[in-house]
């Protein structure tokens, strides 16, 4: 039997309401993204992206719809249960970074393993420090965000993403408050991700930055444009010493 | 959910949370400092002013007992009428003292008392003081030591005679650095012969009991009063355990005295030490619950000062919230988180303001000589403002934030 489908969304619908106003962010979506994609998600500002981002990482509900994430039918979830599947099941990465200030970057990254209630993980400290030198900071781990530029501290914020090994890596316009190297680095990161089995989704307004994705999904006003294979990824250079995966 | 790894909350789970709340007071030493020093405040604050409102009780209650626990005092009965006491019914008179002396038997000791303002003049100064017209009695009612000379006889309460015995304060001023017995002193235009000074009593709610001429009555009511009623008088009971008797018998014998038909109210008040002291210790409970008042008012901003620190970082926690929510907490981690926070917080300041109030009070006797026991009263309530406040202040906004939408909480401005 094939591997599940990591997420599965049919008919998916998000109203906001702001008093008499309602908008439409997503009007029946279907998306299907089996294991082992690696999808940029593209389209105009207000299209729709970060809030079906947002419910794809189960930091927002649905109006209507349902949502299969890696077999499970996260619609039909209580709010501890949501927890719980957002820290053993998703790795999510905001533009913003959205590190704990006057916080190392050793303890942000071990944050996730804090509330994570399976105890089948070993010393917190080493699992963290790995997901550290993943992403090329081994060299960085008692840094404080304050004392890190911003393509590291995204890098802080991709540990962290990893460090309970999702099913899924979500990742809001990662690149958004960088330049082009430092998004360069970060985009080439996640295609070292992803050849390491990892499952991708990406939000990005940046052309050069998707394709290094293998598949683009394109919104407009809150539905799928169009939903395309990317024929000619950009090629990765090779990982350097301390950039291991 | 059989494909998490695990959902149930052990207690190496908690003590994560735990370690959690304890490293943000850490991390953000600044509110915490600030927060801590608000309750701070606020429990000494308690603590000093309930504590001095107990210590003024305990004091006059300890002068009230100084007054001899068998004591009955009488007095013509008085209202206040337009905003002054005046005196209702009939006055205390001779003929009420001698009814006392010769017709009660729960009563070993009575002295009719006249008070009255005079000016005091010795060739040394003088000084506006009040002068008492009592009996020989009066001394051992009152347990009043003479420490130098001696008290008047029952001889001279008879033959009215001008002698009389001073109080500290007065000889202090009036005879500086000298023997006062055997000088005389002049009481308003009458002059008297010193035959006695009085042991120091301090002050009594307020007044210098020191600051006194003592004579016998009958000098008084002739040379001076130009009356010939009381004010009031005073008795002992005979024990300690027959001060009731004694006074139904003096209620009894005054309605005699009075001529009062069964029907009628009494005009004149008696009452024993044991009541004086409970209606002072009503004043006193309404002093308390004033610098209570005043406490209260400093915890308010006390807490005030602790409630902007955490409006202020609101929006900061809210955004850590988010951030936490996001990475996998349940709501009851961030509360568990919140709770130990606003709890460590709150007993540390607790802990310190409590000390800091002892230390105010010991100064306070150190400096000024009140005695002041910390009251418990003051430290429970003290304690269980102050982690009100920081419970309230700290994990209430907390709560709000938890239970919003973790892309809300990201999102809050
Ligand atoms: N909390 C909210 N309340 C009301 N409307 C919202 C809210 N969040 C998003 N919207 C609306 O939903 C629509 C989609 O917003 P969304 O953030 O998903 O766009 P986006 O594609 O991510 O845009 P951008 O590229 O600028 O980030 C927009 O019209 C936006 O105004
Ligand atoms: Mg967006």
């Amino acid at each position: 039997m094939a591997a599940p489908n990591v997420i599965e969304v049919k008919k998916l619908s998000r109203i906001f309401r702001n008093g008499d106003i309602e908008v439409h962010a997503l009007k029946d979506v279907d998306l299907v993204i089996g294991p082992g994609e690696f999808v940029a998600i593209m389209g105009a500002s207000g299209s729709g992206k970060s809030t079906l981002l947002s419910i794809l990482g189960c930091l927002d509900k649905p109006t209507t719809g349902e949502y299969f994430l890696d077999g499970v039918h996260v619609t039909g979830l209580d709010k501890n249960e949501l927890a719980d599947v957002r820290n053993q099941k998703i790795g999510f990465i905001f533009q913003s970074y959205n590190l704990l200030p006057r916080t190392t970057a050793l303890e942000n990254v071990g944050l996730p393993l804090v509330y994570n209630r399976s105890s089948l993980f070993g010393n917190p400290r080493e699992i963290a420090t790995k997901a550290l030198q993943q992403v090329g900071l081994g060299d960085r781990l008692h840094h404080k965000p304050n004392q890190m530029s911003g393509g590291q501290q995204q890098r802080v914020a991709i540990a962290r993403a990893l460090v309970n090994d999702p099913a899924i890596i979500l990742a809001d316009e990662a690149t958004g408050n960088l330049d082009s190297k430092a998004s360069i680095e970060i985009a080439e990161l996640f295609v070292r991700l992803n050849d390491a089995g990892k499952t991708i989704i990406m939000i990005t307004h940046e052309p050069d930055i998707a394709q290094y994705a293998k598949r683009i999904v394109t919104f407009r006003d809150g539905i799928i444009a169009a939903d395309q294979t990317v024929a000619q990824r950009t090629p990765v250079h090779l990982p350097t010493s301390n950039k291991t995966i | 959910m059989n494909t998490l790894k695990g959902t149930k909350t052990s207690l190496a789970f908690v003590a994560k949370i735990v370690h959690i709340a304890l490293e943000a007071i850490v991390k953000n030493r600044n509110r915490s400092f600030l927060t801590t020093l608000g309750i701070i405040i606020g429990v000494a604050a308690v603590i000093m002013t309930i504590s001095a409102g107990e210590g003024a009780r305990l004091e006059i209650e300890k002068q009230i007992e100084g007054l001899g626990v068998n004591m009955v005092m009488i007095r013509a009965k008085q209202e206040p009428r337009g905003g002054i006491v005046v005196r209702v019914g009939k006055p205390i008179t001779v003929k009420d003292y001698e009814m006392l002396q010769q017709n009660a038997v729960w009563i070993n000791r009575v002295s009719p008392v006249v008070g009255l303002g005079v000016r005091v003049i010795s060739p040394w100064g003088n000084k506006n003081s009040f002068v008492y017209g009592v009996s020989d009695q009066h001394f051992d009612i009152m347990a009043l030591q003479v420490i130098s000379g001696e008290g008047f006889t029952l001889a001279d309460v008879k033959a009215a005679k001008k002698v009389c015995l001073i109080g500290e304060t007065i000889r202090e001023e009036l005879f500086p650095n000298l023997d006062p017995i055997g000088q005389e002193v002049r009481i308003n235009t009458v002059p008297f012969t010193i035959i006695g000074l009085l042991e120091e009593q301090g002050q009594f709610m307020g007044q210098d009991q020191d600051d006194m001429v003592v004579a016998p009555y009958t000098t008084v009511v002739n040379r001076l009063y130009g009356d010939v009623n009381f004010n009031s008088m005073l008795a002992s009971a005979i024990a300690e355990d027959h001060v009731e008797d004694a006074k139904q018998e003096t209620i009894a014998l005054l309605r005699e005295s009075h001529k009062l038909l069964p029907d009628e109210p009494d005009d004149f008040e008696v009452m024993t030490q044991l009541e004086l002291m409970e209606i002072t210790g009503q004043i006193t409970g309404i002093l308390t619950i004033l610098l209570a008042a005043i406490a209260s008012i400093s915890l308010l901003v006390g807490g005030i000062g602790i409630m902007n620190i955490m409006l202020v970082s609101v929006t900061e926690r809210t955004r850590e919230i988010g951030i936490r929510l996001a990475l996998g907490a349940r709501e009851s981690d961030i509360l568990t988180q919140f709770l130990i926070e606003a709890v460590a917080l709150s007993a540390a300041g607790g802990v310190v303001g409590i000390g800091l109030g002892v230390l105010g009070n010991f100064l306070i006797y150190k400096f000024t000589g009140f005695f002041i026991p910390t009251s418990y009263t003051s430290i429970v309530i003290g304690f269980g403002f102050s982690a009100m406040i920081g419970v309230g202040f700290g994990y209430f906004p907390a709560r709000k934030a938890a239970r919003l939408n973790p892309i809300d909480a990201l999102h809050y401005e």
